[in-house]
């Protein structure tokens, strides 16, 4: 006698998963507690994402909110290691001349100016405060994006005639002035008084977490002679024609100044070049080695939700074991009990999954809504993470479900 | 093929069966030979540790015997590898136990549906035939029942309408009164005795003469060897 046809494999697992769907909602308790590992992990490794990739996007975003077709030479000696640092270093003393000549001499340069940058005490109307104060050509204004809202910038005449002119952030404005207008009033830098010709439009933060609009912009050549004294400059800002041109244009300058200031091959350069896009470069590189670290923790987090759902489907298979042998009496053949309790298992793991994704995603939400977080919800995280449960569920299903499928019917039905 | 109704339901000769524990063995059947005819209610009966159990064991396709040949509905099933028995049990055969094994947290609809999910049939008149195997029972109006909420008798006989679903050739009552006081022993022994006369084919087995005594035939069972057939 042979034995009878089975339904297809994809009736029977769906018949199943109906049937372990309705057994793991009569045990409802001991599914929430087995699974709960499991949504912990999972919630744990998508908060952790979500931050990760907020933290990644809001620096790309200061970065970019600059321009990556940008450098900033700054007149200060590159950090050095430890042990060289006993040779002084020498800070090569940059001029506004230097912007001119790159813009002369270097094709692959767009713009370039030069700038003085200083954190000083300014008042008005009886309030005072403490800013950054960037002095800079109208060039610079427009490599650094810095444009009216209100008002207007200074201009190459301003520039020419050292005028004491001031563009101030709307941070500051507000800081200031509250709601009034600023534009016509009076704004002391240090003792020197401005007049406030326009407020720019907001630029965020920069990299460094500055408040980019807490600031107060003059003309470059008032900045030198009557505010800082000096006919140094402290950066240069140079714009390259594209990011992709952006090292060749590093290497260009770099040449350019080390024979301006007579710096010998092989000497230390006493200047450093920022590079927008090197820095872009670098943080997503950051970020990338953080989500290896998350995939790792990830990993763990789901190794051990898949503990707890091991020892309850063990357990499950013990208590059930009546039920087992009652199955196989009949009809289940051993490789039906095994299916059950895997797909239970799995089931489990899944539900246990989603639910980590859904406590996660309202966790991001919430810290988005009340302590200001960026808000990136990764999906991709979320999909990868129900698809790895399915799987764990698989897998630490295997071993309870074998032995579950081993009970001979007989003591099975002996059992408890 | 012979005509169907010649072949007799159940046809063992010689049917042997040695436990093996360590060293020491325990020969439980020696020799067991009987037929069932179609539509026959026989009781095995004995005292505990005749093999009567065993013998149950083995017509249910739960244990193997070391020997002998048994013929299921004309087929050799003796020697049949798990899958095949488990396929047997699920198409032929029907289980009513002492201790009722109903599932705790399913309605008696859901447990008379359990033995579906393990045939070919696709189930999709499950529900209606196990309402009425339900009714058939005289459980028609405790479809949504949970065990907990029904009596011992009418557990019994929730029990009795999910061996019944598949429409087996043979049912197999493991002591089905044990766990029931004398009046519902009584009312199931009845609905046996119905159901035999409907034509089902019942074995049961039962160490409680009086019990044994309402099936048509009485094998009784000693030292693993069937003693004495009555009528």
């Amino acid at each position: 006698m042979t034995a009878p046809a089975r339904p297809p494999h994809a009736r029977r697992l769906w018949r199943q998963a109906r049937l372990s769907v309705r057994l793991l909602a009569a045990h409802r308790l001991r599914t929430v507690l087995s699974a709960s590992g499991l949504v912990a992990g999972v919630a744990t490794v998508m908060v952790m994402v979500a931050l990760g990739r907020g933290a990644e996007r809001r620096v790309v975003d200061r970065v970019r909110a600059l321009g990556t077709d940008l450098l900033v030479v700054t007149a200060a000696p590159a950090p050095r290691v430890a042990g060289r640092v006993r040779q002084v270093a020498t800070t090569t003393l940059l001029r506004p001349t230097d912007a001119q000549a790159i813009l002369d001499q270097v094709p692959r340069a767009r713009a370039a100016a030069p700038a003085v940058h200083r954190t000083l005490v300014v008042r008005a109307d009886g309030r005072n405060t403490t800013v950054a104060v960037t002095g800079t050509t109208p060039d610079g204004l427009r490599i650094r994006g810095i444009s009216a809202a209100r008002g207007r910038v200074h201009d190459e005449h301003e520039e020419r005639e050292r005028r004491r002119v001031a563009v101030v952030g709307p941070v500051l404005a507000a800081t200031l002035f509250g709601a009034d207008d600023p534009i016509g009033r009076e704004l002391r830098i240090g003792t020197t008084p401005f007049e406030i010709i326009g407020v720019s439009r907001p630029r965020g933060v920069d990299p460094g977490g500055a408040d980019l609009d807490n600031a107060v912009a003059i003309p470059l050549e008032t900045a030198l002679r009557r505010v800082v004294n000096v006919p140094y400059v402290d950066a240069l800002y140079v714009q390259g024609r594209g990011t992709a041109e952006l090292e060749a244009l590093e290497g260009d300058v770099r040449v350019m100044l080390r024979e301006r200031h007579r710096i010998r091959d092989g000497a230390p350069e006493a200047f450093t070049v920022q590079n927008q896009a090197v820095i872009l470069r670098t943080e997503r590189a950051a970020a990338r080695a953080l989500d290896r670290l998350t995939v790792g923790v990830a990993a763990l987090a789901v190794v051990v939700g898949g503990i707890g759902i091991f020892a309850v489907m063990l357990i499950s298979v013990r208590e059930r074991t009546r039920e087992i042998g009652l199955r196989r009496a009949l009809g289940a053949r051993r490789s039906d009990i095994r299916a059950q309790f895997v797909t239970e298992a799995s089931l489990l793991a899944v539900a246990g999954g989603a639910g980590g994704v859904a406590v996660g995603v309202l966790v991001t939400l919430l810290g988005a809504a009340l302590a200001s977080w960026t808000l990136v919800i990764p999906w991709s995280a979320a999909a990868a993470s129900v698809a790895a449960s399915a799987l764990l569920g698989i897998a630490v299903g295997t071993v309870p479900a074998a032995r579950a499928a081993r009970l001979e019917p007989i003591e099975a039905l002996r059992a408890g | 093929m012979t005509d169907p109704g010649a072949t007799p339901v159940i046809s063992v000769r010689d049917l042997r069966r040695t436990y093996r524990k360590g060293p020491t063995e325990t020969v439980v059947l020696r020799g067991v030979t009987f037929d069932v005819r179609r539509g026959e209610f026989v009781a095995i009966t004995g005292a505990s540790g005749s093999g009567k159990s065993t013998l149950m064991n083995v017509l249910g396709l739960l244990d193997q015997p070391d020997a002998g040949t048994y013929l299921l509905d004309g087929a050799d099933v003796s020697r049949a590898d798990d899958d095949a028995r488990s396929a047997l049990r699920s198409r032929h055969l029907g289980f009513v136990f002492q201790q009722f094994h109903l599932m705790e947290r399913s309605t008696a609809l859901e447990n008379v549906m359990l033995p579906l999910l393990y045939v070919a049939d696709d189930p999709a008149d499950g529900e209606a035939r196990a309402h009425a195997a339900l009714n058939a029972v005289g459980l028609g109006h405790r479809l949504t029942h949970r065990p907990g909420e029904l009596s011992g008798g009418e557990q019994q006989r929730v029990a009795i309408a999910r061996a019944l679903i598949n429409d087996p050739s043979l049912l197999l009552a493991d002591e089905p009164t044990g766990n029931l006081d004398e009046r519902n022993g009584a009312e199931l022994l009845a609905l046996l005795r119905s159901l035999a006369s409907a034509g089902r084919t019942i074995v049961m087995v039962t160490h409680d003469a009086g019990v044994a005594a309402r099936a048509d035939r009485v094998l009784v069972m000693r030292d693993g060897q069937l003693a004495a057939t009555a009528r």
